[in-house]
């Protein structure tokens, strides 16, 4: 339908407008009743098609692998590849535009971005969709408005004050400049100034400000663009910007600032958390490091790197709240581990607090129950909410000494129930953040022997990955976890899975890695998983958690945050989720065959 | 009113021009063809056409990638009467080809297959005003009328006193089917073609469209 086809949906956006008019005139556009095989499986197609209307399943064999609906494609592979995977058949009453496969070859030839649509790999696919989003991103923070930067206060001083009142004034407004109002001008004077007036000139401190300051000074409008002040700044050479809303000066826009929100500013706050000298302090850097989690996806950061850089941003926040809560003794003969996503380094907003101390030798009563009381208030203060399974230092299930936790171990083994599988997959994901490390890796190593051999107990803790099916909607029919319209829950459907399985896997050879991409990189080079599988499994793995934070970012205002709305996402992130699918539910064989699970 | 099955023998008898025969012959059984022409009005006596676009579905397939869509240039002699017609419409017109000239192309088009249109007789009554001093012929092909497929799908085994509604908008919003811009030739033969082979299968499969009630009805119970 050469008007209404919508060339806006991915892939059809990377065509050029004359590659556009050449696809509109080949279309042709076909009706399915209910029930039609539309695409056989294991077979080629001459089409490709694109859905206008109706539903679409996708199945292989008796399963029902994926609902498509309209604007989604299938099939490349049966199209490029010479043989569908899947069959496709209509649900309902559908209508969909038939691309011939001629001109959808040709296209492939002339357009490289095109044609990665169309590549059998998924992790190929992934990388061409990455950059591409990182070209959007970079824009996004330029296009960012000024009101949307940290600020330094406006204060001001009066020309005819002394250097020395400057001072003071610039200490306690903590700024390293303050606006200079004299008569009908304003002007600008910097610590720099005033120290080089003083120590260069060796002018008195009783000097007005007057002589120091200058009133060439650059202003700009909050609702001005970041790139504005970035362009103006280079320009003019401008280290600082004044920034007004109508007459009224609102803040001070340093370079540093800047550039501190279009590359993050993970560095600076890894320092302020180091030399934080109070639980405020600690407060405030807790605030900014939640807020890092934005502007670096904003910047295309991988989303396996937020993960490292915001769980080691954590972990040095929890070191020194712990060196200003803990008494001595525990410093030195305790150990406080991080669990769970927070252990394997993948949780990037927050959740709970999956948290826990070892400690070497039992201690005084009243002196851990403060502790416990105080630490995790005091992280409860700092925006980590509170576990709802209790699995906080304040439970003195989780802070005791280590002898009581290799007891648990052998109560798990023996009273296998949900909950001790529970504590195990929490506790195995477990990561030393402070005091001595030697204490979890004594409590690992003692709870990887005590499951040596014992394959059954193994087989019903994988047993998990059946938990919750994936989900097929993609859009209205769907499996929700909660009545949320479309939504679709990731983390149960797709990422648990993978999580779960991997975990059990290097449970069973007892390897001690974390984070699960790593866990992945260590059972290929063991030969455990093949290697092109665990590429295509951590590639897959670390999209869905890039759509996880996306999802978490949007609705960062409430809820969980991990049901995705497949109505908002692209249709090339529904097909790239799709295959994302495909690859858990390949895993999940993996894992069943693995331990033998058909066997229960 | 002279039957229309006469009046095809006696236009196959009449016809101007003897190339033109295959106009009576079927053709392809499973295919037909969606036509829509935009006008300046609606009597067919004063009307002039101003695009014609015709589709041909062959089976469950429509094929929009050979299509015939044309703007038509009115007449020289006709100008007079098309003045009420809107001045964008006139300058776009003006690029149009005249009648006579597209006539020809459209014919084989869509040689005898079905017509298939939204009120198809209005198209083929304008069609026919010029087509019959051309041809000598009126259009033998058979009609098919989407108006009337839906009607039997959705009022077929209505009680009496049931109100009708065989709007336009209203088939599309029954069959679910995309809203393309109207009053488009091209889009409105295309709509029409999608409501086709939608009703055609629905026929098929003895699927109805539900009516939704019109009064409520009386609960004893009260809830």
């Amino acid at each position: 339908m050469p008007k209404a086809f919508d060339a806006a949906n991915p892939p059809f956006d990377r065509l050029t407008p004359h590659e556009v008019e050449t696809l509109r005139a080949t279309l042709d556009i076909i009706y399915f009743g209910p029930d039609e095989l539309i695409v056989g499986q294991n077979t080629s197609a001459d089409s490709l098609f694109v859905v206008i209307k109706g539903t679409i399943e996708e199945r292989d064999g008796g399963d029902l692998l994926a609902l498509l609906g309209p604007k989604d494609s299938f099939d490349s592979r049966a199209l490029v590849h010479g043989r569908s995977g899947h069959a496709f058949v209509s649900r309902e009453e559908t209508l969909c535009y038939a691309v011939p496969k001629a001109t959808i070859l040709d296209l492939i030839q002339r357009n490289p971005r095109f044609a990665s649509f169309f590549y059998r790999d998924l992790s190929l696919k992934l990388d061409n969709f990455v950059k591409d989003q990182e070209e959007q991103r970079y824009g996004s923070a330029m296009r960012a408005r000024i009101s949307e930067l940290f600020m330094r206060s406006a204060t001001f001083i009066d020309a005819d004050d002394t250097i020395e009142t400057a001072g003071h004034a610039m200490r306690d407004a903590d700024s390293n400049a303050l606006l200079v109002r004299d008569g009908e001008r304003t002007g600008i004077v910097t610590g720099m100034n005033l120290s080089k007036a003083v120590v260069l000139r060796r002018q008195s401190i009783q000097a007005p400000v007057r002589d120091l300051a200058h009133f060439d000074l650059v202003t700009l409008k909050s609702d001005d663009l970041v790139s504005t002040a970035l362009v103006l700044m280079a320009k003019l050479n401008k280290r600082r910007i004044a920034i007004r809303e109508g007459e009224r000066f609102i803040g001070i826009l340093e370079d540093i600032d800047v550039l501190g929100f279009l590359a993050g500013s993970a560095q600076l706050l890894a320092g302020r958390i180091e030399r934080a000298s109070s639980r405020d302090d600690l407060q405030a850097a807790a605030r900014e490091t939640a807020a890092q989690v934005r502007t670096l996806r904003r910047q295309g950061i991988a989303v396996e790197l937020i993960g490292e850089i915001i769980s080691d941003l954590n972990q040095r926040l929890f070191s020194r709240l712990f060196d200003m809560l803990a008494p001595a003794e525990f410093r030195s003969t305790g150990c406080l581990i991080v669990m769970g996503s927070e252990g394997r380094g993948e949780q990037t907003i927050r959740t709970d607090q999956d948290n826990g101390l070892i400690l070497r030798n039992s201690c005084d009563r009243a002196q851990l129950d403060s502790f416990r009381r105080q630490f995790s208030g005091a992280l409860a203060e700092f925006g980590f909410p509170p576990c709802p399974g209790l699995v906080m230092v304040s439970n003195p299930a989780w802070s005791k000494p280590l002898s009581e936790y290799l007891a648990d171990f052998r109560t798990w083994l023996a009273l296998p129930d949900a909950t001790s599988h529970l504590n195990l997959a929490i506790f195995f994901d477990a990561r030393c953040v402070a005091g001595d490390p030697e204490l979890l890796a004594e409590a690992k190593t003692n709870l990887i022997e005590v499951l040596r051999g014992e394959q059954a107990f193994l087989a019903h803790f994988a047993r998990a990955i059946d938990l919750f099916a994936t989900p097929i909607g993609l859009f209205k029919h769907l499996i929700t976890s909660e009545a949320n319209g479309d939504a679709l829950d990731l983390k149960k459907g797709g990422i648990f899975p993978v999580v779960h399985g991997v975990r059990s896997l290097v449970l069973e050879h007892g390897l001690t890695e974390t984070a699960t991409d790593k866990r992945i990189a260590r059972l290929r080079d063991l030969g455990i998983l093949h290697d092109d599988f665990a590429r295509e499994l951590t590639q897959a793995f670390r999209f869905m958690l890039m759509l996880r934070l996306d999802g978490q970012l949007a609705a960062s205002a409430g809820v969980s945050g991990t049901l995705v709305r497949p109505s908002s996402l692209s249709s090339m992130e529904r097909d790239l989720l799709r295959d994302a699918f495909h690859i858990v539910k390949k895993f999940r064989d993996f894992i069943r065959n693995h331990f033998n699970l058909g066997a229960f | 009113m002279i039957p229309r099955a006469i009046k095809r023998l006696f236009h196959q008898a009449s016809i101007g021009d003897q190339s033109y025969r295959f106009m009576f012959e079927r053709g392809a059984a499973d295919e037909v063809v969606a036509i829509d022409c935009e006008t300046t009005g609606l009597n067919v006596r004063t009307a002039e056409i101003i695009s014609i676009a015709a589709i041909k579905i062959r089976g469950n397939r429509i094929l929009t990638s050979e299509r015939f869509e044309e703007v038509v240039r009115p007449d020289a002699g006709m100008q007079a009467d098309t003045i009420k017609v809107h001045r964008l419409r006139r300058a776009d017109v003006a690029q149009g080809h005249p009648i006579w000239k597209l006539l020809p192309r459209f014919l084989h088009f869509v040689g005898g297959r079905p017509l298939v249109g939204y009120y198809v007789d209005f198209d083929i009554a304008m069609l026919d005003k010029f087509i019959l001093p051309f041809l000598e012929i009126e259009l033998p092909n058979p009609r098919i009328e989407v108006s009337q497929l839906y009607y039997e799908r959705k009022y077929g085994d209505a009680p009496q006193n049931t109100s009708i509604d065989l709007s336009f908008v209203s088939i599309l919003k029954d069959l679910d089917i995309p809203p393309l811009g109207q009053h488009d030739a091209f889009n409105d033969a295309l709509m029409t073609a999608m409501m086709y082979v939608a009703l055609r299968d629905k026929k098929v499969r003895g699927s109805r469209i539900p009516r939704l009630r019109t009064h409520t009805v009386f609960d004893p119970t009260g809830g």
